[in-house]
């Protein structure tokens, strides 16, 4: 079994990597590339820490052969942020605290960006419903729904809410 | 978790796929979606020396309705499922279990109908880490001679957990298998061994194609019971289908349970017990839910989770809510 010569499109930017068979698309960005945004935790697709998008949609690269992802646009939580700034949904979970271990975050923020680009205002039964293939050991939920409803919509879904954002509108 | 090693194949054409898997045979596996197959691969249960990627295979996903069937490319997404109004309209009960597998990040485009169908059987002796296996002596569909699940047990009594099989079942589908230079359509309901090691009727070099659904004025609903709302595999599933008559009685009824046999399971007594009944009659159906309950109980083990008692009294509470789903959307 030989490595193979393989390019990917990650974060809009071409990566030429060699890669065997075997491994996972997880594994490339995190060792071969150094992208450790997306963590690995329980590596059978039930966690959701790994969640990544490909062609926008929201995948477990733990799950997901390398190989198989050639030719899709991979975006992983790395991408998320413009050069100096926060993604609005990023900003978002700081200041909900959203974020407690935080290594179930950029899953969330995956799935929950891959929402937010098909549905711009989402119902907390939606959020709810999107994310439940994520799990938080620290079972801070509440902030995580409250953090992506804010990021959608913050007048409808957060009117109480007193962060930056909603002064700055 | 480490993937064992394997060599990669992607096929450009089911041909070239099936010339592949004759010359393989069983050193080979399909790897559609792969979130059954590669979570299999890491706990040590398959080790192929070749998996056969159906990347490429863009001509094994499609729904379509031609001739009083609906046909489901094998490699269809799930997604694909639950966003189609054909199958919401006409194959309900398909939509309702295509949307409780998994999670949305497994069914969007990773997680494929074909894979789903031909997920292997689970039991929560088996399916577990090679550490925890190595342990103690292997069970029958580890290679060995011993049921972990029921004492003395002289065969694997593995549970098939599909949510899809169930529904398809209830639905009346058919399957196609193609292999090189020819292809059957079989029956879902016939395609079952009652081996728990091989739960399929197919041969390594098989690929499963196409599956077909009848169109035939029926209504159907699919209910299922897991401890999560997500990433779980039910505890037990029932789907049914109700054909009304024109004088809103039934004329026809097909019940499955799903996740307590060694493949889903067709009640021939019960569904044929409401033949002729109204589709108001609660009690019928209550009846009905109770003889499936009865049924299901001979086939059932301790090897999903929950108590055993709780899951045969949860099939007639499943196949019950079913039947009134079903046939309130029959009343229209």
């Amino acid at each position: 079994m030989e490595k193979i010569k393989i390019t990917l499109n990650i974060n809009d930017k071409p990566c030429e990597v060699m890669v065997f068979p075997n491994d996972t698309l997880l594994e490339v960005l995190r060792d071969e590339l150094d992208l450790t945004g997306s963590k690995e935790s329980c590596s059978e697709g039930v966690c959701g820490s790994c969640t990544i998008q490909m062609d926008g949609k929201p995948v477990r690269s733990c799950l997901t052969l390398a190989m198989e992802a050639q030719g899709s646009r991979i975006r992983t939580v790395e991408g998320l942020a413009s050069k100096d700034e926060l993604s609005d949904l990023q900003q978002s979970f700081i200041d909900h605290g959203a974020v407690q271990c935080g290594f179930c975050t950029p899953g969330m923020l995956m799935t929950a960006d891959a929402l937010l680009n098909e549905i711009p205002n989402p119902d907390e039964e939606t959020i709810k419903k999107t994310l439940a293939g994520n799990i938080c050991r620290c079972t801070g939920y509440a902030k995580i729904i409250e953090a992506v409803a804010h990021a959608g919509n913050p007048r409808e879904h957060c009117p109480d809410c007193k962060t930056d954002r909603n002064t700055r509108e | 978790m480490r993937l064992p090693r394997f060599d990669y194949l992607r096929p450009e054409t089911l041909d070239q796929a099936l010339d592949l898997l004759a010359t393989h045979r069983d050193d080979a596996k399909i790897l559609a979606g792969g979130t059954d197959l590669l979570v299999r691969m890491k706990k040590g249960l398959l080790n192929p020396k070749i998996l056969i990627s159906l990347k490429s295979l863009n001509e094994l996903s499609y729904i379509k309705e031609d001739a009083g069937c609906i046909r489901i490319g094998a490699r269809t997404p799930l997604a694909d499922l639950i966003a189609s109004d054909l199958i919401h309209s006409k194959a309900r009960a398909l939509a309702q279990a295509c949307e409780k597998v998994g999670a949305i990040t497994i069914q969007h485009y990773r997680g494929t109908i074909g894979g789903n169908i031909l997920q292997d059987n689970r039991c929560h002796h088996y399916n577990q880490s090679d550490f925890h296996r190595s342990g103690r002596q292997a069970c029958h569909k580890d290679g060995g001679k011993i049921c972990y699940a029921r004492d003395e047990a002289d065969r694997c009594n593995s549970t098939c957990q599909s949510d899809g099989a169930t529904a398809l079942m209830a639905l009346g589908a058919d399957i196609t298998l193609a292999e090189k230079g020819g292809e059957r359509t079989v029956d879902l309901a016939g395609f079952y061994t009652t081996d728990g090691i091989m739960p399929f009727a197919m041969e390594s070099h098989e690929l499963l194609k196409e599956i077909t659904i009848p169109v035939q004025g029926a209504q159907s609903a699919y209910q299922r019971l897991a401890y999560r709302s997500a990433i779980d595999y039910p505890i037990v599933c029932a789907g049914v289908l109700i054909k009304p008559s024109k004088e809103n009685e039934i004329a026809d009824a097909r019940i499955v349970v799903g996740a307590m046999g060694r493949s889903p399971l067709f009640f021939a007594q019960a569904s044929s017990s409401l033949k002729g009944k109204k589709l108001t009659d609660t009690n019928a159906f209550k009846k009905a839910a109770d003889t499936s309950m009865d049924s299901a109980a001979a086939f059932a083990v301790h090897n999903v989770g929950a108590t055993l008692e709780y899951r045969c009294a949860m099939v007639s509470q499943m196949v019950f809510r079913a039947l009134e789903q079903a046939a309130g959307d029959a009343k229209g």
